[in-house]
């Protein structure tokens, strides 16, 4: 597809860009930072995602609404559904839970330093095609990692570490007894913030500029892959963001089924839900 | 002894005075981004006591105006930044005194709160005065350091640690 290779030269120049500069802020958009939501924030995601086939042609595009809630400020859940057009019409393949809690906190002017553990659970019903183990969107099974994230004025740095695995999705659709249902997976993620050069008011459009580096290896037979995924994000009047990303794979020793893809956030926030003033 | 001796100082010059908080000026640490400060902000603005919430996004600083007569509990502000996802690095606030006499490092009971007044000379406190607070969770860890020293603690009781 012409617009998909368009776009991945684009992004993988603001990528090179970026890691030449040595680094948006850290509202990542393939990953999480290790600051979480304020506390009573209602944030409403709707993601979608368009993944090319690498078998036969064809996209495999994701719907994935997601509704996330600040208990405290170092604890938040979030709970997500995975949507799919697999078999033409839109088919709900499952959904998963999600939690973070953020155990470290150092806070300077216009820096930090955060760290945070993180657990997801989830259900999916929908065939097992790939090698590659992914509790979003793909498999039933649960994730447990911890991420570091270092904010540096206009530039973040954040790194995750996590352990996954994935299990039969479904009675439908046992996982194949012949491969590794365990993963080890990290990335490494930059991310600056371009624009407003100064704020003056909420109202300012931010402009952020982000790149990821996102891998996995399989815990049995060792194979791995790792992605790349540079990202453009806008966030208006301080409250609704949207995500723009692309993830290409950079190398990869298993099958995975459509690697390479596209991806649109749309996010809105509402803040001091559930409190009473 | 020296708990008794502090008992003694402590009853010796503690006196009471009405005094309204009218204003106050956080500046947050951990944050650039305008949705960071944007959370602040409203959640600032959520307290029972605030009247209003003026911010200056550049430098992560709040302007607070509290409600006339009503009790301004300045914990309650550490709280909505830290229940944010940020931290105080920096709280002044402004109250209107009448005839307050204050001592270095003695502590007095102004409407309802006790303040210990480190780093200053003994003064007569008349009409607006602003006072910073010292305490570690209202000041980074860099600043905290500086002051810690002379800091009242005694944990039986609130005691905000303040300079003029």
């Amino acid at each position: 597809m012409y617009l998909f290779k368009q776009m991945k030269n684009i992004l993988l120049f603001i990528c090179m860009m970026l890691v030449a500069k040595s680094n948006a802020q850290e509202l990542y958009v393939y990953t999480e930072p290790a600051s979480n939501i304020p506390a009573h924030l209602l944030s409403t995601r709707i993601m979608t995602s368009l993944y090319k086939k690498k078998v036969g042609s064809g996209t495999n595009i994701h719907f994935m609404p997601e509704i996330r809630y600040g208990i405290s400020g170092n604890l938040m859940v979030q709970t997500q559904a995975f949507i799919s057009t697999r078999n033409e019409s839109l088919f709900a393949e499952g959904g998963s839970i999600y939690s973070q809690y953020k155990f470290l906190n150092r806070d300077e002017i216009k820096r930090h330093f955060r760290m945070a553990l993180f657990g997801r659970a989830s259900f999916n019903r929908s065939d097992i095609h790939q090698e590659e183990i992914e509790t979003v969107g793909h498999n039933t099974g649960y994730e447990l990692g911890v991420i570091a994230t270092q904010l540096l004025h206009k530039v973040a740095i954040s790194s995750m570490l996590s352990y996954e695995r994935a299990l039969d999705n479904g009675s439908q659709n046992e996982f194949p007894k012949t491969q590794d249902n365990s993963a080890t997976n990290y990335s490494l993620s930059f991310g600056k913030l371009m624009l407003p050069k100064k704020y003056v008011s909420y109202d300012q459009t931010n402009f952020n500029l982000m790149c990821e580096f996102l891998g996995q290896r399989l815990n049995g037979s060792g194979k791995s892959f790792l992605d790349i995924a540079p990202a453009i994000q806008f966030i208006l009047k301080s409250r609704t963001r949207i995500d723009v990303g692309y993830r290409h794979e950079l190398y990869s020793t298993m099958l995975r089924s459509a690697p390479n893809g596209l991806l649109v956030r749309f996010e809105y926030n509402f803040y001091n839900v559930l409190t009473k003033k | 002894m020296k708990t008794i001796l502090l008992i003694t100082v402590f009853a010796f010059i503690t006196i009471s005075i009405n005094a309204q908080i009218i204003n106050a000026n956080l500046i947050a640490s951990g944050l650039t981004c305008s949705m960071c400060s944007n959370s602040i902000f409203k959640s600032l603005k959520n307290i029972s006591f605030v009247e209003s919430v003026e911010s200056d996004v550049e430098n992560s600083a709040f302007k607070i105006i509290f409600k006339t007569d009503e009790n301004v509990d300045l914990d309650a502000l550490q709280k909505a930044v830290v229940g944010a996802g940020f931290s105080v690095a920096k709280l002044t606030f402004v109250m209107n005194t009448n005839s307050l006499d204050v001592k270095d490092k003695s502590l007095v009971e102004i409407d309802g709160k006790t303040f210990y007044f480190v780093d200053m000379k003994d003064k007569t406190l008349n009409g607006k005065v602003e006072l910073r607070l010292l305490d570690k969770e209202f000041n980074s860890p860099k600043e905290y350091k500086k002051v810690k020293k002379k800091l009242y603690s005694d944990s039986e009781k609130r005691v905000f640690n303040v300079s003029i």
